[in-house]
């Protein structure tokens, strides 16, 4: 080697040294608490994270405002993962190295989920999940360490529409189209599971899978509109996928011509960009989990205020879960008089959530806290002037997630 | 004034051996979380050497590395958690299948030159990246492999150590390599293959086993990340990270050893400190990267091989 | 399959991938003359489609706002071309491709926050505007009149271009320039400009392709990544610097996408790489292009 090189090394290292070490040091006051959030703060998904993000910092302010937690200040520290689990990972094992956070908490993919579930295990530090939605997270690959405060794709994608649709149309043929990963694919079994349980003589006639973030679904939607089924299914499509699906299959008149089972369209961030007139998923029976237009609570409608304010546009379920999840930490800190880690998982296998959609309990075997889905039909109505659930029709809670029963088995399997 | 300056920096083994030294007692000296980020750099400097065997010194521009370094990496992380595997087994079998890989992608890829092999290598990585995304029940798809069974002795510290002992090792051997006829006859074939067919040299056969051994030592690069983070993902060999190691030779220099090294360390300080302070931070890296390509074309060495060359007269 | 579902797939795949053709096109004619194998295409598209959006919703109280974006937005993407390759491309066209390949990748970047920036991050929408908004009944399947309209640009667009080429003094001297830079050079003909004009013209095209999206789809961050690669296949696929090769291409793989979902949906991804596979290996300079 040149010695030049050997020279250039040292000297880059030294001075990347310096630039680190000049890290602002700590302030000498009451040490906060420190939550780790780690979300979609860029790319196609990024109205959840910037959405639960504020969810998140509205309940620091709010209590921060109030003392803070044992007279300790409450302190978010948000950390972008990309939507790829290789960052997602390195921002949790940052957060918990360099900023020392006391627990850690976000994230929508489910591989993320999956990645810092796996990493807090070995460290031994908590990790609430306030979106991310696959099952496998606190059930085959569940532990000590993670709790989901969210529904999962269980409820959500698969047993409250398989419900919702045997409560409302009874279709017997059926075609599904969904994105085409794990999710994806157990939502579905999810769905298929309840629904034939239901109604027996149901079928699903054709599966159709579209790849990860496709945002053009002409060609499923011809064969669907030729597939003879009385309804179709979306599997896991959400977001600006989703809208992008409507637009295409409104415009293919496939509304008109079957029933559509659209469990994600509840999420009200999807369609607050369409206005009356335009393509909406007309009819279609969807689930939501944060119905806020029909809550009755003054503190709810006092969060739907200041998440407006906040990002100029209406909150989402993963807000509001993010909002819970900050009281929850509260909660389980001063009861246990500290952050010592071992002490809150167990306080909080025995927490009641009080939330804006009601009581909620966490259960003890999963972590999963049994937070409720509503179903109904998509339309316009005066509450709000883009579509949304306009017609609830009933709601699930516990009833609607996989039984502990079936959770042992499937550990047992694995 | 330069004369002290040469002579300093003359004293080669002198420096080497600091580094030597620093590299060592680095986890006593520096926080943990900074042992994570030096592992890290660590193992992308090797492939980045690895690449830089096909891109510097072959003149081969490849645009699907990570497709070898996602074999590796994927390999033992499959025979860990599917197959039991022994530790060391699961970990020397990736360099060996990132080699078969890299044979068989190679011996398509090198039947064409210049734009059409870049778009092969593309082709390639692509297609190894759909076969874990879609593979599913082997590969878990786009969950990735977590919780890896890597044995409780590789804590933060330790799994530092062991990826400096194995990138030390490799990168000898990198040296070794290109400093031997067979590196010398690769950097010919980069200068004027032409002329190189013409002196009875078999191009084509040299170019296979320079891709052969760029993807075993991306197959022990791949296989190194896997243990020290206990999980594998399918963007592993995503294009955007083949981009990122050619980023990283083209940071450095392609045109010397050490290159790649350096541009490892620069590229993964530089996104991690600029991500801390804005959320446009890939607005930046773009704006270094246009930076970079326009005005310091032979990367970091090159920069200061030329300021250094100029003051030694 | 009935005769039906068949005419509806063909229909559907044909209406996407005559946008891809436009994006596709303008890569092509971008490395034919210019060499340059251009990354941030994608990135351009996708400025156009949120320009389109931009300048829909400004202009929201004209009627015919949407007319006038597709008018204006390509228009705007081709100067914002004409800008990167005079002060960026132009210094590494003696360069090695691996540089073009590293700064056009650096653009992606660079635009995609830009884009990130201005319009944020959430998804938008357009409407399908007067008077392609209706539905036509085609063999008893519903088909949306704007997806023909689509066609219709498709085949006008190829045309206009191929006519460009053949019949017009630019045509020839475009033509002059991709053959033999240095004989075009020296009998007068100002290579940069037209290099400049080549380049711009394949941003419009991209620019053109982006503003025709959004009534049919969403304009949302990552519409980059996920069309450069689609691009390059067809691009392999017909020919590196054939037009009527990109058309070709950008064919094959709509008609692809739209029937891989009816034989063997997992592989269909795989299938678009291997067929670029084999086409470099057999026949590297595509189905209608020239060997050099």
């Amino acid at each position: 080697m040149r010695p030049v090189s050997i020279f250039v090394v040292i000297t880059t290292i030294l001075i990347v040294l310096t630039i680190g070490m000049a890290a602002p040091l700590q302030a000498a006051e009451k040490k906060p608490v420190v939550v780790g959030f780690i979300h979609s703060m860029s790319g196609a998904m990024s109205m959840y994270g910037i959405s639960s993000e504020a969810g998140g910092q509205i309940a620091v302010e709010e209590i921060n405002a109030a003392g803070g937690i044992l007279g300790r200040p409450l302190k978010m520290i948000t950390r972008d993962d990309k939507l790829n689990p290789e960052v997602g990972l390195r921002e949790a094992k940052d957060l918990l190295l360099s900023e020392k956070a006391d627990f850690l908490s976000g994230t929508i993919s489910s591989a993320v989920a999956l990645a810092i579930s796996n990493h807090v295990k070995r460290e031994k530090k908590i990790f609430i999940v306030n979106i991310s939605q696959s099952s496998s997270i606190t059930e085959e690959n569940g532990h000590r360490y993670i709790f989901r405060i969210d529904t999962n794709a269980v409820p959500y994608w698969g047993y409250a529409p398989a419900i919702a649709l045997a409560n409302t149309w009874k279709d017997k043929k059926i075609v599904s189209l969904g994105f085409d990963y794990e999710t994806g694919k157990n939502s579905l079994k999810a769905f298929k599971e309840k629904y034939f349980q239901l109604i027996p003589n149901a079928k699903i006639i054709d599966e159709l899978w579209a790849p990860l973030g496709t945002t053009d679904f002409t060609a499923y939607i011809t064969k669907i509109a030729n597939s003879g089924a009385d309804a179709f299914f979306l599997s896991c499509i959400y977001g600006g996928g989703e809208l992008a699906f409507t637009k295409q299959a409104y415009a293919f008149g496939l509304y008109d011509k079957m029933h559509a089972i659209q469990p994600c369209a509840g999420d009200v961030e999807t369609w607050h960009g369409v206005k009356k007139g335009e393509p909406y998923p007309k009819g279609t029976l969807a689930t939501g989990r944060f119905p806020f237009w029909a809550i009755d609570d003054p503190k709810s409608k006092s969060f739907v205020e200041k998440h407006n304010k906040k990002v100029s546009f209406y909150p989402s379920y993963g807000a509001m879960n993010q909002y819970v999840i900050m009281y929850a930490l509260k909660a389980a800190i001063e009861k246990v008089g500290g952050v010592d880690t071992e002490k809150i998982i167990n306080a909080l296998e025995n927490m009641t959530l009080d939330t804006f959609v009601g009581k909620i309990p966490i259960r003890a075997y999963d972590h999963q806290a049994m937070m409720p889905t509503w179903y109904g039909i998509m339309d316009f109505s005066p509450s709000l002037p883009f579509p949304h659930l306009a017609k609830t029709q009933g709601v699930m809670g516990e009833e609607s997630y996989h039984t502990v029963e079936q959770i042992k088995k499937l550990r047992q399997q694995k | 004034m330069k004369n002290w300056a040469t002579q300093i920096i003359s004293v080669k083994w002198g420096w080497l051996g600091i580094l030597c030294i620093f590299l060592l007692i680095l986890p006593f000296i520096l926080p943990l979380s900074w042992v994570s980020l030096a592992t890290e750099m660590l193992i992308m400097a090797l492939a980045g050497c690895a690449l830089n065997l096909m891109l510097g010194y072959t003149g081969m521009v490849s645009f699907g590395p990570a497709g070898l370094y996602a074999v590796g990496a994927y390999t033992t992380a499959i025979l860990l958690t599917r197959y039991h595997a022994p530790f060391w087994g699961a970990v020397m079998a990736a360099p060996v299948l990132a080699g078969i890989a890299g044979l068989i992608v190679g011996w398509f890829c090198v039947r064409r030159s210049a734009v059409y092999f870049a778009l092969l290598t593309l082709a390639f990585a692509q297609i190894i990246w759909t076969i874990i995304f879609q593979w599913y029940d082997f590969t878990n798809g786009d969950n990735g492999i977590v919780n890896i069974p890597i044995p409780d002795f590789f804590s933060l510290t330790n799994s530092y150590y062991f990826s400096l002992g194995v990138v030390a090792v490799c990168v000898g051997l990198l040296w070794r390599i290109v400093h031997s006829p067979f590196g010398k006859t690769l950097q010919a074939i980069r200068e004027n293959p032409g002329r190189t067919e013409f002196i009875a040299i078999h191009v084509r056969r040299y170019q296979l086993a320079a891709f052969v051994i760029s993807s075993f030592f991306l197959g022990i690069a791949g296989s190194l990340f896997c243990v020290f983070s206990g999980s594998v993902f399918p963007d592993y060999a995503h294009w955007a990270k083949s981009t990122d190691m050619l980023v990283v030779c083209l940071l450095g220099g392609f045109y010397s050893f050490p290159g790649p090294m350096i541009g490892s360390v620069v590229y993964i300080v530089l996104g991690k400190m600029i991500s801390k302070y804005t959320m446009f931070w890939m607005f930046f890296l773009g704006i270094i990267i246009v930076f970079l390509v326009l005005y310091m074309r032979n990367g970091i060495m090159g920069f200061l091989g030329e300021k250094f060359s100029r003051g030694s007269h | 399959m009935t005769f039906e579902a068949a005419m509806g797939q063909t229909l559907s795949g044909i209406s996407v991938g005559m946008v891809l053709f436009l994006i596709a096109a303008g890569l092509s004619i971008i490395f034919g003359t210019l060499k340059v194998l251009n990354l941030a295409h994608g990135s351009i598209y996708m400025v156009g489609g949120f320009l389109c959006y931009g300048l829909t919703t400004t202009l929201a109280t004209i009627p015919g706002s949407f007319w006038w974006a597709l008018l204006l937005a390509p228009i705007l993407v081709a100067l914002l071309g004409g800008f990167l390759e005079i002060f960026l491309l132009r210094r590494i066209y003696a360069q090695d491709m691996l540089y073009q390949y590293i700064l056009t990748f650096g653009l992606i970047l660079i635009l995609g926050e830009t884009c990130k920036f201005i319009w944020g991050v959430g998804y938008n929408t357009v409407p399908v505007p007067w008077p392609v908004d209706g539905k036509v009944s085609i063999l008893g399947l519903m088909f949306p009149v704007y997806n023909l309209f689509l066609i219709g640009c498709g085949i006008a667009v190829f045309v206009g271009l191929l006519a460009l080429m053949r019949f017009t003094e630019l045509g020839r001297m475009i033509r002059a320039v991709t053959y033999n830079r240095e004989m075009a050079n020296a009998l007068g003909i100002n290579v940069p400009r037209v290099y400049t004009g080549v380049f711009m013209l394949g941003c419009y095209l991209a620019g053109l392709a982006g503003a025709l999206m959004p009534p049919m789809s969403v304009v949302a961050l990552g519409a980059d990544m996920s069309v450069i690669i689609d691009c390059f296949i067809i691009v392999v696929i017909g020919g590196l610097g054939s037009l009527p090769g990109a058309f070709l291409g950008a064919t094959i793989l709509g008609l692809m996408n739209a029937f891989g979902i009816y034989i063997i949906p997992k592989l269909a991804v795989a299938f678009a790489f291997m067929l670029m596979i084999v086409i470099l290996i057999i026949r590297p300079w595509g189905l209608m292009g020239k060997p050099e």
